[in-house]
């Protein structure tokens, strides 16, 4: 077992599957001999050289069109967004070329899109966007969102063997904040199967992300202060989910709480909400609850931005009315 | 650059067998037998004539939506473009898209999307795809006098030039983007002077012959393949007809389209044709006579097949499920 943080976890998932297979190519801006603006891929160019490694002009469209082109051709492109923000320059290239070509030719487009995303360090409305919920209404795309160093990993070396276009969401918060003991080995970890962080009978929150330390932060508050046994669910793939380890948990806790980082109306919650609805209303004890950010640009100064973003304290307490509905 | 005959009389077939379709397609649409609108690029055969002439094997185009010519040339049949606009299942997207959004992996043709500018650096990554696993290709990216005022224009073409990207980026000037004329479009004299702000070359050459055209671009294509670079053409042509079949292009000037009528692509290359001794009119007829016949037959045999099952529907979103 060897120590990693959230970072090195998605270096040593690229490192592992570039060592694999030569046709897996990086590129993207300031990743070359700089490392990347968050040093992702820092010693990459020395080690696999710059065919495999180089930089672009800022350019998202070029470097997701030319990814495709170069997936199509039978390498596997993973390209570094600087930020998940800047991605929507180049959203056409994604939704309509990436996500849409198998469907319309047949011929599979496997790329990776690297996208640090998410807040709490005062990036302002730029550079923390959460934009999972636009992607998860792209037919054709899958999205993952790893809240954990040894998943950052697994599901990296996943997303790159994938045949389709898959976003992999990054945040940014967690790249130094999250630690833990994984295996040497960087074994693949399937997309479409969600995590059970912490068991509990009493109410489930359903998250994802950086929300997933929060939540368990906020379950383990409410287990020492008033007993309740909170399960919670890391989702870690968006597109596929995880229908049958939701529908489990509910039959389980017939309670609900669905945590995310991004903004409310038509986010990542409403779609488990919604499943919730379908197919387990009879399960329910209480109304499903979400606890999200508000639908609002993402702000700057630190007293607007606790305001804005979900934490421990907000999830502590909805879980509290939720559980004594 | 010399073409030798057989080259000459690809061209000529290939111009002819484009008018022959387009034709047909124009007629089926007025018949009501096309779903959707019918999109041609009637009078601008020529470009994807000559370039096809050009390439070699492991080549890539990305032709847009004038560029039929660039799909037969790269060896697509009647058959396959008569399936794909018809919607029939067993065309080139089984009824997924429509029109010229149709490619062909074997021939290094990639189907367009909508979203003009868009292929550019598709064309320029498949490019670098080939080359990375040591394949000699060259790319052949189309694009109108309309779709180079797109970010994506100039993204590809930049990405192109710092990376040494080999690609011929196709500028075919017609005159119109749908009812947009080039003076509401873009300020320079001529689109191919932005190839020196991209440190690139650019070449103008006359869009309706394509004899003339892959005499001009002949050793600039070997030379690229060499030397790995962009550049930039500017091709002079006209659309003959609307933006779509809807259009009665009334905006358009009549003495410009008598202009370009004089100088029809067709017309020129049978000129070259005889000029230069490949065929004179009887056989350039009797080739004529022969693609008609194949025109004839494929669309009524694409006519009498099968339409996609709605229970296919959710099929093939993703590769590999």
């Amino acid at each position: 077992m060897i120590e990693s943080t959230y970072l090195e976890g998605i270096r040593a998932g690229l490192q592992a599957e570039m060592r694999e297979d030569e046709n897996v190519i990086l590129f993207g801006q300031d990743i070359a001999a700089f490392g990347g603006a968050f040093k992702v891929t820092l010693g990459f160019l020395d080690e696999f050289g710059p065919k495999r490694v180089f930089n672009t002009p800022i350019s998202e469209s070029a470097m997701i069109g030319s990814a495709i082109g170069m997936a199509t051709q039978g390498l596997r492109p993973v390209v570094e967004l600087q930020f998940a923000d800047f991605g929507l320059t180049a959203v056409h290239q994604i939704m309509n070329n990436a996500a849409m070509t198998h469907y319309r030719t047949g011929i599979p487009v496997p790329i990776t899109l690297r996208m640090p995303c998410g807040g709490g360090f005062g990036g302002g409305p730029f550079h923390s966007e959460e934009l999972e919920g636009l992607f998860c209404n792209m037919p054709g795309l899958k999205v993952v969102y790893p809240a954990f160093p040894g998943d950052a990993r697994g599901l990296l070396v996943s997303a790159i063997r994938d045949p389709n276009p898959v976003i992999y969401l990054e945040n940014k918060y967690l790249y130094r904040h999250v630690k833990e003991m994984i295996p040497r080995k960087a074994d693949p970890v399937p997309l479409g199967i969600a995590r059970i962080c912490r068991t509990g009978r009493d109410a489930v929150i359903l998250t994802y992300g950086a929300m997933v330390h929060e939540s368990i932060q906020a379950a383990e508050r409410v287990a020492a202060d008033a007993g309740y046994g909170v399960m919670v669910i890391d989702m870690r793939t968006l597109k596929p989910y995880d229908e049958d380890t939701v529908l489990s948990a509910v039959a389980a806790c017939n309670r609900v709480l669905i945590v995310h980082e991004g903004c409310r109306t038509c986010g990542f919650g409403a779609e488990l909400a919604a499943l919730v609805a379908e197919k387990a209303f009879h399960l329910l004890d209480a109304p499903v609850r979400r606890m999200t950010a508000p639908d609002v640009p993402v702000p700057f100064a630190p007293e607007l931005e606790k305001a804005y973003r979900p934490d421990a304290d907000k999830i502590e307490q909805a879980l509290m009315e939720l559980l004594e509905f | 650059m010399t073409l030798d005959k057989d080259k000459g009389l690809e061209m000529l077939r290939v111009m002819l067998m484009t008018r022959a379709i387009e034709e047909r397609l124009i007629r089926l649409y007025h018949q009501g037998k096309i779903y959707g609108g019918v999109y041609t690029g009637y009078g601008q055969e020529a470009t994807g004539a000559a370039t096809a002439a050009l390439a070699g094997p492991n080549d890539i185009f990305t032709p847009c939506i004038r560029n039929l010519s660039a799909h037969i040339g790269r060896g697509a049949s009647a058959m396959d473009v008569f399936r794909q606009w018809l919607g029939r299942k067993d065309g080139p997207t089984g009824g997924r898209d429509s029109n010229v959004h149709f490619g062909s992996a074997e021939n290094g043709v990639y189907a367009m999307i909508s979203h003009l500018g868009a292929m550019i650096p598709v064309c320029v990554g498949a490019v670098m795809g080939r080359r990375y696993r040591g394949l000699d290709s060259v790319g052949f990216a189309f694009i109108g006098d309309g779709g180079t005022s797109t970010g994506d224009f100039h993204e590809a073409v930049n990405f192109a030039a710092v990376r040494d990207v080999p690609v011929v980026i196709m500028i075919e000037n017609n005159h119109y983007a749908y009812s947009t004329p080039t003076r509401e479009q873009y300020r320079c004299k001529h689109l191919v002077d932005r190839a020196a702000g991209y440190g690139i070359e650019g070449i103008r050459v006359d869009g309706n012959d394509a004899v003339a055209m892959a005499e001009a671009l002949g050793p600039v294509v070997e030379d690229i393949r060499r030397n790995p670079r962009p550049v930039l053409v500017e091709a002079d042509t006209m659309r003959m007809r609307g933006h779509g079949e809807h259009d009665d292009f009334s905006y358009v000037p009549k003495e410009l389209l008598d202009a370009y009528a004089a100088r029809d692509p067709i017309r020129l290359a049978r000129k070259q044709a005889a000029d230069h001794g490949w065929a004179d009119d009887a056989a350039a007829d009797a080739l004529a006579g022969e693609i008609q016949s194949v025109v004839d037959d494929a669309y009524k045999a694409a006519l009498a097949e099968s339409r996609p099952d709605a229970s296919t529907l959710t099929l093939g979103v993703y590769a590999g499920d």
